[in-house]
């Protein structure tokens, strides 16, 4: 499994450094914002960490309204927020969750309850992405399904399919390319009767002209 | 009063086991980087101080608790707690606190520099 980034945002540098060793020791591949406004940059930039242990009390953009601007950004890649809060009075807990955080982490952070809290995270982040996974090929099977429900013109002779560049295709091949399903090639019992058994005999008589 | 080592050695310890083998070692890093940034956010703390600039006091004495915390300075983090309550309530009656940052800090300081030395 690959190792997840993960950023921590954090304007004093001892608890930043600290988090991010817990995390390195982890497995995780740790990135660091100074302030809440290079952690909203960084998460919301172009290959972002999908999990970031955010600090309440930064200059400029505190922890909890990075949390508010990455969930109201509607492009945004889900990413698994916790905030990082010596503030542990209920209504704090309450108001950070409300502001979008999934989770909260009581500084100064106890090891195994952090790499706990972010496994959880890690989790859910995976599981997002099978998800968003398993959609992408289910719509790419629907469409496929989509396309064969449509009206398909066939040549009353050939029984050839006109495909979307104007084509003539065989069946087989029309339906290989649409919906991954393949054709082995047999004959039905009256069609051995009408076709195969003639032309059995045709060639047995042509033997036995070739014998004499 | 017993008197308390500058540093919870419990917590100096976790922070050794924090670096990965074959790794610089992580508790020396975590040292140097508070050996670095704590003296410079005293001075900011004393400067609001002076400047009577309760919210910036705050602001620097929450920030002091999370670095000493973190280290497990446990006498640093209980004056820096104690100044951070005054301060956000408005009280700039810290005079004594501030010295007791002081001492707190000159012990912690003398502290990391055994450990950095002993290894």
């Amino acid at each position: 499994m690959d190792s997840l980034q993960v950023l921590v945002a954090d304007d004093e540098p001892v608890s930043r450094t600290v988090v991010g060793a817990m995390l390195k020791k982890a497995g995780f591949v740790v990135h660091y914002a100074h302030d809440g406004e290079q952690a909203w940059q960084r998460l919301n930039g172009p290959n972002p960490p999908s999990l970031a242990l955010l600090d309440w009390e930064m200059p400029g953009l505190q922890g909890p309204e990075v949390v508010e601007r990455i969930r109201g950004s509607q492009s945004h890649a889900p990413t698994y927020l916790i905030l990082l809060t010596s503030r542990d009075t209920s209504a704090d807990i309450v108001s950070g969750l409300r502001a979008g955080a999934d989770d909260y982490v009581t500084k100064p952070a106890n090891e195994d309850e952090l790499i706990a809290r972010v496994n959880v995270g890690a989790r859910v982040v995976r599981l997002q992405l099978a998800l968003a996974d398993r959609v992408r090929s289910l719509e790419e099977a629907l469409a496929n399904v989509k396309a064969l429900q449509t009206l398909l013109p066939m040549c009353a002779y050939c029984k050839s399919i006109r495909n979307d560049q104007n084509y003539w295709q065989k069946v087989e091949t029309y339906f290989h390319q649409h919906s991954g399903v393949s054709f082995s090639h047999s004959y039905c019992p009256s069609c051995y009767e009408r076709y195969v058994l003639p032309e059995l005999e045709k060639l047995e008589s042509r033997d036995q002209g070739r014998g004499r | 009063m017993t008197t308390r080592p500058p540093l919870d050695p419990a917590v100096v310890d976790s922070l050794r086991q924090l670096t990965p083998p074959g790794e610089p070692d992580v508790l020396a890093e975590i040292l140097s980087v508070f050996l670095t940034e704590v003296p410079r956010r005293v001075d900011r703390l004393k400067s609001a101080f002076r400047d009577r600039d309760a919210a910036e006091v705050q602001r620097a004495a929450h920030s002091l608790k999370g670095s000493s915390g973190n280290i497990g300075a446990d006498g640093m983090f209980e004056v820096c707690r104690q100044i951070d309550e005054r301060a956000k309530a408005g009280d700039l009656g810290i005079d004594a606190l501030l010295d007791g940052l002081d001492r707190e800090y000159r012990n912690v300081e003398a502290e990391i520099r055994r450990i950095l030395q002993n290894g």
